[in-house]
């Protein structure tokens, strides 16, 4: 492929992209679930800490149980019972799981090397899934998932839950309404003090240490990029109309020296067609930023948390007004010149969020897949939204390690998804 | 003063006895243990003392546990407060995304499903209600608005407001189906407030994520009003915990000593208000919507944190005598109340285990002495 296909290609790609969201978004709510209506029967393969966060979620969904449980480590099995309080039949082998006939969909919620077997499996077992972000590990895996979504007709929805957040999607009609001018800029944080392990019963078996704390590995894991930048990179892929088009970073293990092996902090600096820019920053030594998104534009500033958004507005320019005659009898004043240039201080405007949408960021997005397998529409957060949000990780990834810049076209194949 | 009392000294007869009395406890008490349990099985012997402290519920929760090292003990307080933190975002009805929110503001509308951990604690919060006489009330909070209590302004509401607002009060307008997992309100308006119980609730989880992890030594406090100790620090029957004079936190009317038990208090000495000469405390009633006269502080001790935080307030709006009656229908329980005037408390124990010095007329001191008048 000549320079100029390629590029040609990468922003078609990215439009494309873009008009499935719009359309996407456009689409009409379905009708409320109601209790006594139709039943989900749903299996998950991976029960641990966030998959049982999911399955907490799902139960409040009206008309979904739990008809199957995998894991490969046994304390899981009555954690995951505990939160269903029945005997939730439970599967060692998720290709078990698969074959059990009561299982309606799958929710996949295994570290990031298992996501494309596992998701592609159960699209093959004629199961509708939900699966965990980051999509996949490797663009070649993201890619497998698309075409296995396309092949199969059975739906795939991306865990990355703020999609559906009202405020995230109060804020985009915001800013395609250009009520914040051009964007030009994001810049999104996740940051925190902690050392983002969890326990392991006996520290010294190594194998139960990976099987834990695999976000620590490379084998399992791309660290902080995949578990947290995830969701950043989703939404600027959102507001942007696509992929990205290269990205640098860099990251280290310079501060948790404790045997890991992806970076305890990461900063990544993604370009967008157009001239547009995600930078992305987490780190593990410092909480000041938590977890939030600032979208620059030249009318105003938009800033995401986990719980809201604010909008800001720019100061406005000083109009040109009339000059009285003091001024030329008397001359103005000469000294050392000093203006700081200060932060924006001021309050901002919270995004209002409609109130006939009930539910945290992670109900809505467990009710809207739920509402996609009884229903049969496509889900907003499809697997083109998670192929576009996880080779935006894999290869933001990449270009910390390889420590240069990383060109989207030299990886991104043609034709996936279009 | 050290010893338990006998009655207060098997508590896995006590749990069994209130999982057998309550029913829906089973699934909310019997914790399982957890993929990091048995963290405090392995390892070094756990002789250090540790402690960490956040917030969370409105109030500063507080565990103290004995760990092996540094390592092991911020993994247990790592996936403790983790815990806490789920379910302050669960449970707050503060919190605009909480699952409490999305059930108070759909609940009016229609039957509104949540998660079973939700579901069973909805069902033991109206299994409360219903054997305190409706002196256990999740669904208080439009009356204690009404009030103004809320915001402490100490302002008592027209009879027409109080109407209104109890129109909206009740748990018997709470609807449970449990074959479906759905919470109706028989009223638009009406709203949950799980402060009487939540806390409880917390601590017993975290006891039961402590206890799966092989811990041997903790307690966690709940902003001081409701505490677990689990087992013993190393050499000690219990771990002591002072109730205090009401009013003043340095005088101390018992000291008790608490091993797998939970203590719990209410208290209003320090918010109350005097109207028309007298003195009104910003707990409440829910039976009547009346400030409770004449009550300065009330505790009690049981088998778990959900059961003493559950009592606590009920004991301290019965008062002495239909609170001991009320006590009396728990197996292992003790209480221990104190009344009138905060210049001139009157100290009221049942079945407690012990005061500082005097612990003033017991019931039945009081009943005999009541006798001898007539």
């Amino acid at each position: 492929m000549s320079e100029m296909d390629r590029r040609t290609f990468v922003g078609n790609a990215a439009g494309a992209l873009a008009g499935a969201l719009l359309v996407a978004g456009c689409k009409e709510s379905t009708k409320n679930l109601v209790p006594g209506g139709p039943q989900v029967r749903l299996g998950v393969i991976g029960a641990g800490s966030r998959g049982q966060e999911l399955m907490r979620t799902f139960l409040r969904v009206p008309g979904v149980r739990f008809a199957g449980l995998c894991d490969v480590y046994e304390p899981r099995f009555a954690a995951a019972r505990e939160i269903t309080r029945e005997e939730t039949p439970i599967f060692r082998d998720y290709r078990e799981l698969l074959a059990a006939k009561e299982v309606d969909a799958v929710v996949v919620a295994t570290p990031l090397s298992f996501h494309a077997e596992h998701v592609i499996a159960a699209l093959e077992s004629g199961r509708h899934v939900y699966g965990e972000k980051s999509m996949a590990k490797t663009v070649e895996e993201c890619d497998r998932i698309v075409e296995t979504v396309q092949r199969t007709g059975k739906h795939y929805q991306v865990g990355v839950q703020y999609h559906y957040a009202t405020w995230y999607r109060e804020t985009l009609r915001h800013i395609r309404e250009g009520k914040l001018g051009q964007i030009t800029q994001i810049y999104a944080y996740w940051h925190r003090n902690s050392n983002w392990r969890r326990p392991v019963p006996d520290p010294h078996d190594a194998k139960l240490e990976r099987l834990i704390n695999w976000r620590m590995y490379k084998e399992y894991s791309l660290g902080l990029m995949a578990e947290l930048g995830s969701h950043h990179i989703a939404f600027a892929n959102e507001i942007f109309g696509g992929m990205p088009e290269s990205v640098v970073g860099s990251g280290g293990i310079d501060y948790w020296k404790d045997g890991r092996e992806t970076y305890d902090n990461v900063q990544v600096t993604y370009r967008y067609p157009g001239g547009k820019t995600l930078c992305f920053s987490a780190i593990t030594s410092n909480a000041h930023e938590g977890a939030q998104i600032r979208v620059y534009g030249t009318e105003g500033t938009a800033v995401l948390t986990e719980a809201d958004g604010v909008l800001f507005y720019e100061a406005k320019k000083l109009k040109a007004s009339a000059v009285t005659k003091v001024l030329i009898d008397h001359g103005i004043v000469t000294g050392a010149s000093y203006m700081p240039e200060m932060p924006y201080r001021g309050k901002g405007e919270a995004v209002p969020v409609p109130e006939d949408v009930e539910g945290n960021a992670n109900y809505l997005a467990c009710e809207s897949f739920v509402k996609s397998v009884i229903g049969g529409q496509r889900p907003e957060a499809n697997e083109q939204v998670g192929r576009a949000e996880a080779v935006a990780v894999a290869l933001g990834n990449q270009a910390i390690e390889e420590g240069k810049r990383i060109w989207f076209r030299d990886f991104v194949r043609e034709g996936v998804g279009a | 003063m050290g010893e338990p009392t006998p009655s207060r000294s098997n508590p896995t007869s006590v749990n069994v006895c209130i999982l057998l009395g309550m029913g829906v406890f089973l699934a909310c008490i019997c914790f399982v243990s957890l993929g990091w349990a048995q963290i405090a099985k392995a390892g070094p012997p756990a002789t250090k003392l540790y402690v960490e402290s956040q917030q969370a519920m409105g109030t500063v929760f507080t565990i103290y546990l004995y760990a092996g090292n540094d390592e092991q003990a911020g993994a247990l307080f790592g996936s403790a407060f983790e815990e806490i933190e789920r379910l302050d975002q669960t449970l707050s009805n503060y919190k605009a995304d909480s699952e409490l929110s999305r059930i108070n503001r759909l609940a009016g509308h229609e039957a509104v499903t949540t998660d079973p951990e939700m579901f069973s604690l909805l069902q033991t919060c109206l299994e409360y209600s219903k054997r305190s006489g409706g002196t256990f009330d999740i669904t208080v909070g439009p009356l204690m608005r009404a009030c103004g209590f809320f915001r402490g302004q100490g302002r008592y509401p027209a009879p027409w407001q109080l109407d209104r607002a109890r129109g909206k009060v009740g748990w018997q307008k709470v609807q449970l189906d449990a074959s479906a997992r759905t919470i109706h309100f028989a009223v638009e308006g009406m709203e949950l407030d799980l402060g009487g119980i939540g806390k409880g609730y917390a601590v017993d989880r975290v006891i039961g994520q402590l206890r799966a992890a092989g811990v041997k030594a903790a307690m966690v406090d709940a902003g001081s009003s409701t505490i677990y100790a689990l087992g013993a620090p190393p050499g000690k029957d219990g771990w002591l915990v002072r109730v205090p004079k009401p009013g003043n936190r340095s005088q101390t009317i018992s000291t008790v000593v608490l091993r797998d038990e939970s203590l719990s208090t209410s208290g209003s000495y320090e918010k109350f208000f005097r109207l028309n000469g007298r003195t009104y405390c910003h707990i409440m009633d829910p039976r009547t919507g009346e400030p409770v006269e004449g009550m300065l502080q009330a505790t009690v001790i049981a088998a778990d944190g959900t059961t003493t935080e559950a009592l606590s307030k009920p004991m301290f709006v019965m008062g002495t005598e239909e609170g001991a009656k009320y006590l009396a229908r728990f197996p292992y329980v003790s209480g221990l109340w104190v009344t009138g005037e905060i210049r001139a408390p009157r100290v009221v124990p049942w079945n407690w285990p012990g005061c500082e010095g005097d612990c003033g007329e017991t019931l039945a001191d009081i009943g005999e002495r009541k006798a001898k008048a007539q």
